[in-house]
């Protein structure tokens, strides 16, 4: 089999990436139309009803006056760390197995945090008015709340949209120069625009290279301040339940560890609808099995230290708190939750496990149904039980609700399937990097394919 | 005023010693529980003064209350020994509140009458004062409300109705406050007495449990009425710093 | 008339050493086209000094100074006293400060690319459409017939498997 397989030439990938962007089959044009329909009756439609109806809709109530909305917040933000986070770290680290796959986890990132944002405008009271919360010079002379942890918010997600979208769009300028002179029509037009006039001197890769190294440097910070900071949303209560500090740290490994899930799904995907079998290989699959271990763990460890201390007071606040998330109402969801999260990774530890690509794809899709969980939980158990028991009550989202989450979902594949037609979903030149070409010395043998 | 004066007029403000202690007036309420009977009188004199909606049966059950003060109730006991105890709880207008720090529009925040105030026109609704109130005394609008006829008759044009999507809670009957000041001044300039403005929780109430009053005047009903030895304030721990005291009720059969 | 000597090889040593020997034999700077970054281009090429990293740090700067008086001159403008804490909080301040570096960091950095990549290119320049496949490309300015020939004569031996002459504006 090897003697046959004939090595990678630059000119296959250019050629698979190439025809990726312009031969479109019908079912792509049929998930599309699915993606959108879905999209439009689940989500939109929803919402405006919401929006004539009131929160009301919802099936949030008087002291859970937060739910999925938020919930579904922070986990398209949690997985919006997945992409641009790890590419840059893996960038820093001079990391080769990332050179296939990072194009598409940073447009994961940048779909996630616009579906996000939706899901802020969808949770506000007033959503009209959601420009007060953007510091503008007005007649009333009013500014926003720089003291509120909403506001941090409002600035680290401008930022990290920002800084995405100028990300992606800086690695993908020479792409789209190689994609300029194979298309036609508008396309070409599109490219040509897109691709700045890129050559290709060793001026512009000098410049492109050191812009790339300084943006990255300065996302991973970023990344991990806009998780924190949402955390933060939570934390700077004092509401039991919600006023810990471990937060922080938390909800980033969360972030890092559901957008990794989701990465192994998205590489799934592309791989068998676009034909990229060659570059997505279970060299990828290994390596993020492994990376998705090591979250898993950092993430039982977190949630142990939690158990623990709580337990151990006996009777504080803390401990009731537990008692009611362990047994309460919500019990079964936590203990899916547990089960999904914590104890379904440990299959990562076989090596044939990480290496097939469907049981992956299936652990992913429950690691971030778990996850999902996870936030879910931390919005509704504490919200029911706070300090003045008459105001405990339970909170069971309402249809508008589940629609919508869903709705999200359907969002971002949309947004995900015009993406794939647009940008090259593989980076060329990075995978051409690590391809074997004649007489070239000094840098490591890494095959692109076994 | 250009922009540098406005910025050099709020920083001599606030550089100002005293600025976040002392207000102009510091309203308190103290509410005696050995006086308080549970009647609700309190509930529906703030409900008929301040245009609260009726929410309706269905919307109760699915828990969206709309009440500024309530009667908490909890019972100790099994019959034939069975125990009721309830303590009205409204907006503890705590000096301290961290409703306030997390509005991102600055819809609530602390006025120079040590007031706790919801603006409705700013508010977006985003939900974070109501769960960072531990006392959960905020009240969200899920929908918009109508009153039946002629129950419209009977709202009080001093107070507005507010739209589904913003966040209220009591404000210590703020329209009152604000006319008594104004006729203190129309008088010349002076103080509001002690007893000329009173919420109308306070001034219902039948046999007296709730007193109101600013606590800067030392001579004042509440400033005495604080100075009981049962008083307490709920959640001290939390340092939220109150302006509600509680009177303890003493129970002559605890045990 | 100024025209260009291309050269076309297949990997990225032999077009080092091409550019290294016509750096040698005194032609003005030579270009290295390929589709992708080739290491060691420094060492041949001369240093490049990158001039991004003054407009990050330029910007960064920027942004602090500009997060924290945004922060702290809208709450002095109007007053809202809220929770007991002061007017001018400085733990929360400093994240609004540390959010706009980084987005003025940023942004400063894309705008050090632009400007000293010369994007978007406006006029036309030296296109190798080969190069942007896989063929790595050597071009140097020549003037005249006989220069042009000893560049050729260069590129041949260094092992280009094509040389050939454009002008500028020609692809």
């Amino acid at each position: 089999m090897q003697t046959e397989e004939r090595q990678l030439q630059f000119t296959d990938i250019h050629n698979d990436v190439v025809r990726s962007l312009v031969v479109t089959g019908r079912k792509y044009y049929i998930t599309l139309g699915c993606a959108i329909v879905l999209m439009l009756a689940c989500f939109f439609f929803p919402w405006f009803y919401q929006l004539y109806y009131g929160i009301g809709a919802a099936g949030m109530n008087s002291p859970t006056v937060w739910g999925t909305y938020l919930a579904s917040f922070i986990f398209w933000i949690g997985l919006s760390h997945s992409g641009t986070l790890l590419s840059c770290v893996l960038h820093i680290t001079n990391s080769q197995w990332r050179k296939a796959m990072y194009r598409s986890a940073e447009a994961m990132t940048l779909f996630s945090l616009m579906v996000a944002a939706m899901m802020v405008m969808v949770h506000l009271g007033r959503p009209w008015f959601i420009h007060w919360a953007v510091p503008y010079p007005n007649q009333m002379g009013l500014w926003p709340n720089f003291r509120s942890p909403l506001l941090f918010d409002v600035m680290a997600i401008t930022t990290y949209l920002t800084g995405s979208s100028i990300f992606i769009y800086m690695g993908s300028i020479p792409d789209f120069a190689a994609v300029r002179d194979r298309t036609a029509g508008w396309r070409h037009h599109m490219y040509v625009l897109l691709s700045l006039g890129w050559r290709g001197t060793d001026t512009e890769w000098h410049r492109l290279g050191w812009a790339y190294t300084f943006l990255a440097v300065l996302i991973i910070p970023l990344a991990v301040s806009v998780h924190s900071i949402v955390s933060w949303d939570f934390a700077m209560s004092i509401v039991p339940g919600l006023h810990q500090t471990i937060f922080a740290p938390y909800f980033v490994v969360g972030a890092i560890y559901s957008g990794t899930a989701g990465i192994v799904t998205v590489m799934f995907v592309l791989r068998k609808y676009m034909n990229f079998e060659q570059y997505i290989t279970k060299l990828h699959f290994d390596n993020l099995g492994k990376l998705l271990l090591v979250l898993s763990l950092l993430w039982s460890y977190i949630n142990i230290l939690e158990l623990f201390t709580g337990w151990y007071s006996g009777t504080s606040t803390e401990y009731e708190q537990l008692k009611y998330k362990l047994f309460g109402f919500y019990a079964p969801l936590y203990w899916e939750m547990i089960l999904f999260c914590g104890v379904a990774p440990l299959l990562l530890i076989s090596n044939k496990f990480r290496t097939s690509f469907v049981p992956m794809l299936l652990l992913s899709i429950a690691i971030n149904i778990g996850m999902y969980t996870e936030r879910f939980l931390i919005i509704a158990t504490t919200l029911s039980r706070q300090y003045l028991p008459e105001s405990w009550r339970v909170y069971v989202p309402s249809l508008v609700e589940l629609s919508i989450i869903v709705g999200s979902v359907a969002m971002f594949v949309t947004l995900f399937l015009l993406f794939v037609k647009i940008f090259p979903s593989v980076s060329i030149y990075e995978v051409k990097e690590t391809m074997k070409i004649p007489k070239r010395k000094g840098i490591p043998e890494w095959q692109a394919t076994h | 005023m250009s922009i540098w004066d406005r910025f050099a007029s709020g920083w001599r403000e606030f550089r100002k010693d005293g600025y976040y202690e002392e207000f102009d007036y510091a309203w308190t309420m103290t509410i005696d529980l050995d006086r308080c009977t549970g009647c609700g009188a309190c509930v529906t004199a703030c409900q008929a003064e301040n245009n609260i909606p009726i929410v309706g049966e269905e919307q109760l059950e699915r828990g969206r209350e709309m009440q500024w003060i309530r009667i908490e109730r909890y019972w100790e006991g099994e019959y034939p020994n069975a125990k009721l105890k309830f303590i009205p709880m409204l907006c503890q207008q705590c000096d301290a509140a961290p409703c306030e720090t997390v509005c991102p529009v600055t819809a609530t925040y602390h006025n120079q009458d040590g007031l706790n105030v919801q603006v409705y026109n700013r508010c977006i609704g985003t939900r974070s004062c109501a769960v960072y109130c531990p006392y959960t005394v905020r009240y969200f609008n899920y929908n918009d409300h109508h009153w039946d006829a002629p129950l419209e008759q009977q709202l009080n044009p001093d107070v507005t109705v507010r739209e589904k999507g913003v966040m209220e809670k009591c404000t210590f009957c703020v329209q009152r406050i604000r006319q008594a000041k104004d006729h203190a001044k129309d008088d010349g300039r002076r103080r509001v007495r002690d007893g000329e403005v009173q919420p109308a929780c306070v001034q219902t109430c039948p046999s007296e449990a709730l007193v109101f009053g600013d606590r800067k005047d030392a001579s004042s009903r509440v400033s005495k009425s604080m100075s009981d030895a049962r008083a307490y304030r709920v959640l001290d721990e939390l340092n939220t710093q109150p302006s509600v005291v509680y009177l303890k009720k003493v129970d002559a059969d605890a045990d | 008339m100024a025209s260009n000597a291309l050269g076309l090889f297949r990997d990225p040593d032999s077009a080092l050493e091409a550019a290294r020997r016509l750096k040698g034999a005194g032609f003005a700077r030579p270009e290295l086209i390929s589709p992708i970054p080739v290491h060691g281009v420094e060492d041949v090429l001369g240093p490049k000094k990158s001039v991004i990293r003054r407009f990050t740090f330029f910007g960064g700067l920027f942004g602090a100074l500009a997060g924290f008086a945004l922060a702290a001159g809208t709450a002095v403008l109007y007053l809202h006293p809220t929770g007991g804490r002061p007017i001018i909080t400085i733990p929360p301040f400093l994240i609004i400060t540390y959010e706009m570096t980084i987005l003025c960091g940023i942004l400063a950095t894309v705008l050090g690319f632009l400007i000293s990549a010369r994007f978007p290119a406006i006029r036309e320049r030296v296109y190798v459409p080969e190069a942007g496949v896989d063929r790595f490309a050597v071009t140097v300015d020549c003037d005249g017939e006989e220069r042009f020939r000893r560049a050729e004569a260069i590129l041949r031996e260094a092992g280009a498997e094509t040389v050939r002459s454009i002008s500028e504006g020609e692809s």
